[in-house]
C-alpha cells in the first residue's frame, strides 16, 4: 500500500472480467504520517481508507469492463460498513464485483477481509468520466503492471 | 358450469376490442406508475407530487447523482439500459431538449421503446 500516494493496492491476485469479479491484496504499512495523527499513541487504519481500498479494487474492474474508455469516479457509497479495526502491518484482501454496467455509470459491491474476518463492505456507484488528461491514461499501463492488473488486454 | 367472468381474471395482455392507442396508453400508465414509485423511494419525494408532466430536473429538482440511482433502479426494474451518455450528448449538441428525456411521460415513452426494442 502506497499510502502517501493514495494507491492502495499492492497486487491483484485474481481478475475475472467476464465473471465481473476481482480480488486484490493491500498491506497496511508499518509507518506512515497518517498514523501519527490517527491516533497519537494508537495507530489505527482510518475507515475511509478501507472504503478507498474497496473503491480502487472495484474501480480497476470497472475500467476493464468499460475498455479503459474513461475514469471510474467514485460517486456513491451505500451501506458502507467498517466491521473491525485494522492496524499497521495487517495484510488485507479485497473483493470487488460489478453488479450493473449502465450507460456512463456502474454499480459494484465490495468486501474486505483481514485474517479471514470481514472488516468492511459497501455498495459503490461510479460515474465514468472522460479521462481529464492524456497523461493519466498513459500512466495507467505502468501502474497496472505494478499491481498485476491485465489492463492492456481490455483497453479499447 | 362456468361462473361469471371477472375482469380481474383477464390475462394482462388481453386487449379485447380496444385500439392500439388504448394499449399504448395502458402500457405507459403501468410504466409511469413504476417510475414514479422508483423516484418517490429513491429521492424521498411524495408520490402525489410526481406527475406525468413533471420535469425530473426542473420540477422535481433531482440532481445528476440521484438520477444515477434512478437510472440503476429503472435499468433493473425493466431489464434495459437507459442510454444516458447518448442523451447527454444530444442535449449538449443541441440536437435534443432535456424535456424529451426528463419530462416523465417522455421518459416513460423512451422506456417503453427500449422494452419493445429488447423484445423485437
Amino acid at each position: 500500500m502506497r499510502l502517501e500516494y493514495f494507491q492502495m493496492i499492492d497486487r491483484f491476485v485474481a481478475v475475472d472480467v467476464g465473471g465481473r469479479v476481482a480480488r486484490a491484496i493491500c498491506t497496511v504499512p508499518l509507518q506512515s504520517t497518517v498514523f501519527e495523527g490517527h491516533f497519537p499513541g494508537y495507530p489505527l487504519m482510518p475507515g475511509v481508507l478501507l472504503i478507498e481500498c474497496m473503491a480502487q479494487t472495484t474501480g480497476w474492474l470497472v475500467s476493464a469492463l468499460t475498455g479503459f474508455t474513461g475514469l471510474p469516479a467514485l460517486a456513491g457509497v451505500k451501506e458502507g460498513k467498517i466491521r473491525n479495526a485494522v492496524f499497521p502491518g495487517d495484510e488485507l484482501e479485497f473483493e470487488g464485483k460489478v453488479i450493473h454496467e449502465g450507460s456512463g455509470y456502474a454499480v459494484g459491491e465490495a468486501k474486505g477481509w483481514c485474517k479471514g474476518a470481514v472488516i468492511c463492505d459497501a455498495t459503490l456507484t461510479y460515474r465514468i468520466v472522460p479521462y481529464p488528461s492524456a497523461e493519466l491514461r498513459a500512466g495507467l499501463w505502468e501502474w497496472a503492471e505494478r499491481i498485476n492488473f491485465p489492463a492492456k488486454e481490455f483497453a479499447k | 358450469m362456468r361462473g361469471p367472468m371477472r375482469p380481474g381474471l383477464l390475462a394482462p395482455g388481453w386487449a379485447g376490442a380496444s385500439s392500439s392507442k388504448d394499449q399504448r396508453a395502458r402500457l405507459m400508465s403501468t410504466t409511469f406508475d413504476k417510475v414514479a414509485e422508483i423516484i418517490a423511494e429513491t429521492c424521498d419525494i411524495p408520490r402525489e407530487n410526481i406527475k406525468p408532466e413533471s420535469h425530473a430536473i426542473n420540477d422535481l429538482e433531482i440532481d445528476s447523482l440521484d438520477f444515477l440511482d434512478i437510472a440503476f433502479a429503472i435499468d433493473k426494474a425493466f431489464g434495459i439500459k437507459l442510454p444516458l451518455e447518448q442523451w447527454t450528448q444530444e442535449v449538449n449538441d443541441g440536437k435534443a431538449t432535456t424535456d424529451q428525456y426528463f419530462v416523465l411521460k417522455n421518459l416513460c415513452e423512451r422506456i417503453d421503446e427500449l422494452i419493445a426494442a429488447k423484445g423485437a
